[in-house]
């Protein structure tokens, strides 16, 4: 279709060069500055039209905005555009994960126990469920099982910060969704890194390559997080708190650590949330306590998740693949749920129920992830990792509206309802 | 409307205290205010036995009420605990509680008003002056006797209002910035339109014909609906004064309930002449001053005709009431009143210093926080 559009195009062009000897060579690609504009104002439109419209998260719009123009539909973002802009959707995806990782208060696990409780029964229960499920019901080898699990126990921590930003959402159920996710991101990780190590010991009989990759991408993510940490917070001590222009160093030596840990192959998710970790424990003066990354990193979250939406496999879509990745996604909510149910005190069973629901997202972090252990053996990991990446496909969709429900019917969301006694 | 008849006033012990502080709801993260109170009280498992917990008018809001007390030690006991039964329903809900007039820096429009047909009632009718009322102060019940002497013990204390608000004052920081004022909450408080003073009346009938008067206008519906300074509270026996900000510790709001006791004891002993209908003409005068210059303060008097400074007033007063607090037993309680009013210190200088100190507010409130959840070296138990 676009062919159509470009082939007398360039004919033109070729025309006039011959004349108009200034003229540049007919452009092969997009410019990486005008993609980012056109992704970013498609991704917006499609996100607000379906918010306004049928009062949908937008989100959900980012990606279908990708998956449409995407290369499954119409192609118009190819897959050369999209390695393009796979610094944009690093450095987008960077700074959600470092702003989970310093919401990721292991304080009131200690303050309150039966949240120790329910967290780790809902890492434990997710990991364990999903595994048994890919090993015994889809007959995945033990190595993909367990990397299958990794990728998807966790929640989606870029779309539940989204959903919560979205609808202004205050209160326990909130926040410990907010821990749930971010707790669960940092077990994920952790299987991920120890998973990266059995992929490596079944599938190659190299085991240099086994102890040393996991031990790589743990040290490098902690090096170039602490790195990044400390170059933070030493400039900032300097500066007012809140100002302006802590706000640019917090900015500035995220994407550095995107940066350093893009050139070291250590996975940016991984990096960014360890540098948020480090910050908000690190932090003992407050120093960048108080200071918030900038309204514009949420342009930069809908070029992510229009990337993700382009991304994503839907060309190998099989209803058996499908019908798999329901299953995944039903024994993951029953974990979930379950978990929160067994446990979670000092709130009231439908909260945390409604809690559980919240954590259902499954998103970027768990796209990317999944590719990350895939390019490890191309010729089995795309096609061994279908599932996850299936199951994100239909998450990418149903996950941020069970998010959003699951806050609108906590009461915790801003109201527009005048009449109500909401908020106006 | 729904107008609710004034009963009975309920006799009370002679002196007898209660003690209501409305209270501060912060994230940890970042110390803003935060919607919590819905969420801790459906949570809280307590068994009431210092006092109550209840709702306010928005989510970042709690009141806490201690029981009916005899002395001012119990008044402390009590609030002891009921700070010891916060501080570890909150920890577990990951907030924070704090005192203060204001919250130095909260949005007011990002507040969400409780459920419940009260606080909708109060929406719908004052808009978004309700969710400006998002401050906090402290309100203290003297018990009398009989209703002609509460409505008395109204007018008399209505003179002395300018002390509590001086001594209380701790709201100097409104929308993040320095108001000026050593209490701008009053501020918040004014803007309604049955905020002010008890008008003129002399006895138990006088306030009921006037109550009715109030009604029978659609101005009332119930004594809630009455936002005065100090007012009578028939339901309780008492009489209730209300100007005082939360202060930032427990120790400092007890001492006001001290200053509270010991001055009606004087007032109700002495029976000083009143001039009910000359205050009047100076009462919101001296309000403002209070509000705005805390103890620098210079009181217009009517019957003098002349201005005095309240430092000096207070110094006086708190000296004269040393034989009654001595009676009373809570002398002990005056004594950081003295120290204060000597040293020229107050919650608004020491927020003022934090803020000073730190260069931004959040610290502020952070440390705000930590002193009002700080066990007093004097532990509930033993004061009981």
């Amino acid at each position: 279709m676009l062919d159509t559009v470009v082939t007398p195009l360039r004919s033109l062009w070729d025309n006039l060069i011959e004349r108009l000897f200034f003229l540049p060579p007919f452009p092969e690609s997009i410019d990486s500055l005008a993609l980012f504009s056109l992704l970013l104002v498609v991704g917006l439109l499609i996100g607000e039209w379906l918010h306004k419209h049928a009062g949908w998260p937008k989100v959900i719009g980012y990606v279908l905005a990708g998956t449409l123009f995407g290369p499954a539909v119409l192609g118009w973002i190819s897959i050369e555009a999209l390695a393009q802009a796979r610094p944009i959707a690093d450095a987008a995806l960077g700074l959600l994960m470092m702003e989970v990782g310093r919401r990721l208060d292991l304080g009131w696990l200690f303050r309150n126990r039966e949240l120790l409780r329910s967290t780790s029964a809902d890492i434990g229960l997710s990991f364990i469920l999903i595994f048994g499920f890919a090993l015994w019901l889809v007959g995945l080898s033990p190595a993909w099982a367990a990397a299958t699990a990794a990728v998807t126990m966790a929640s989606a921590p870029a779309v539940v910060l989204l959903t919560v930003e979205e609808a202004k959402a205050q209160g326990q159920v909130t926040e410990r969704i907010i821990l749930h996710t971010a707790i669960g991101a940092a077990a994920s990780f952790i299987a991920f890194t120890v998973v990266l190590g059995v992929v490596h010991a079944e599938l190659s009989e190299d085991w240099l390559n086994a102890l040393i990759h996991p031990l790589w991408v743990a040290a490098g993510a902690l090096l170039v997080a602490g790195i990044g940490t400390w170059l933070a917070l030493t400039i900032a001590r300097s500066l007012p708190k809140r100002s302006l222009a802590q706000v640019f160093v917090l900015v500035a030596c995220a994407m550095l650590a995107v940066g350093i840990a893009r050139m070291l192959a250590v996975p940016v998710f991984l990096t960014l949330f360890l540098m948020g970790v480090l910050l908000a424990s690190r932090d003992r003066q407050q120093t960048l306590r108080y200071t918030q990354l900038p309204e514009g990193h949420w342009l930069l979250a809908i070029i992510l998740f229009v990337i993700v939406g382009a991304s994503l496999p839907w060309q190998d879509f099989t209803w058996l693949a499908g019908l798999q990745a329901l299953g995944l996604l039903v024994v993951r909510a029953v974990a979930k749920v379950g978990a929160l149910s067994w446990s979670g005190g000092s709130l009231p069973l439908p909260k945390r129920v409604l809690v559980g629901m919240g954590i259902q997202p499954l998103s970027a972090t768990a796209v990317f992830m999944a590719y990350e252990i895939a390019a490890l053996y191309p010729e089995v990991g795309r096609s061994a990792l279908t599932l996850p990446l299936f199951a994100a496909v239909i998450m990418e969709l149903a996950g941020p509206a069970l998010c959003r429900l699951a806050l609108v019917k906590s009461g915790e969301c801003e109201s527009g309802n005048r009449g109500s006694g909401g908020i106006a | 409307m729904n107008d609710k008849p004034l009963g009975e006033f309920k006799d009370s012990a002679a002196l007898s205290l209660g003690v209501e502080l409305e209270l501060q709801l912060v994230s940890r993260r970042d110390f803003d205010l935060t919607r919590a109170a819905t969420d801790l009280i459906g949570s809280l498992d307590y068994d009431q036995r210092y006092g109550e917990i209840k709702l306010e008018i928005t989510e970042s809001m709690i009141e806490i009420s201690t029981q009916p007390q005899p002395t001012v030690d119990g008044i402390a006991a009590d609030l002891g605990g009921l700070r010891d039964t916060l501080r570890s329903h909150c920890e577990r809900h990951n907030i924070q509680v704090c005192g203060g007039g204001t919250h130095p820096f909260h949005h007011w429009p990002e507040r969400r008003i409780c459920p419940g047909e009260r606080f909708n009632d109060l929406y719908q009718r004052y808009g978004y002056l309700a969710k400006q009322f998002t401050v906090f102060g402290q309100h203290i019940h003297v018990g009398c006797t009989s209703a002609d002497d509460a409505i008395w013990l109204t007018q008399a204390l209505g003179v002395h209002v300018p002390a509590f608000i001086a001594l209380s004052a701790s709201s100097p920081f409104v929308d993040g910035v320095d108001s000026f004022y050593q209490s701008a909450r009053l501020n918040a408080v004014s803007a309604f339109p049955l905020s002010g003073q008890c008008p003129a009346l002399n006895s138990w009938e006088e306030f009921r014909e006037h109550f009715g008067f109030l009604q029978a206008c659609g101005i009332a519906q119930g004594i809630k609906d009455l936002y005065w300074d100090v007012r009578p509270k028939p339901e309780f026996g008492t009489v209730e004064i209300r100007v005082c900000d939360t202060p930032l510790s427990i120790e400092q709001a007890t001492s006001l309930a001290a200053l509270a006791q010991s001055l009606a004891r004087w007032l109700l002993r002495t029976r000083p002449a009143l001039h009910t209908a000359k205050q009047a003409f100076v009462a919101r005068y001296n309000k403002f001053q209070a509000c705005r210059y805390g103890m620098e303060a210079m009181i217009s008097d009517p019957v003098a005709l002349c201005q005095q400074p309240l430092k000096q007033s207070v110094a006086n007063l708190l000296e004269s009431l040393s034989e009654d607090a001595r009676a009373l037993n809570c002398e002990h309680w005056l004594n950081p009143l003295r120290l204060a009013v000597a040293d020229g210190t107050g919650d608004a200088a020491w927020l003022r210093a934090r803020q000073d100190k730190h260069g931004n507010l959040n610290d502020v409130v952070r440390e705000a926080s930590d002193r009002l959840m700080r066990h007093s070296a004097q532990s509930p138990e033993k004061m009981r």
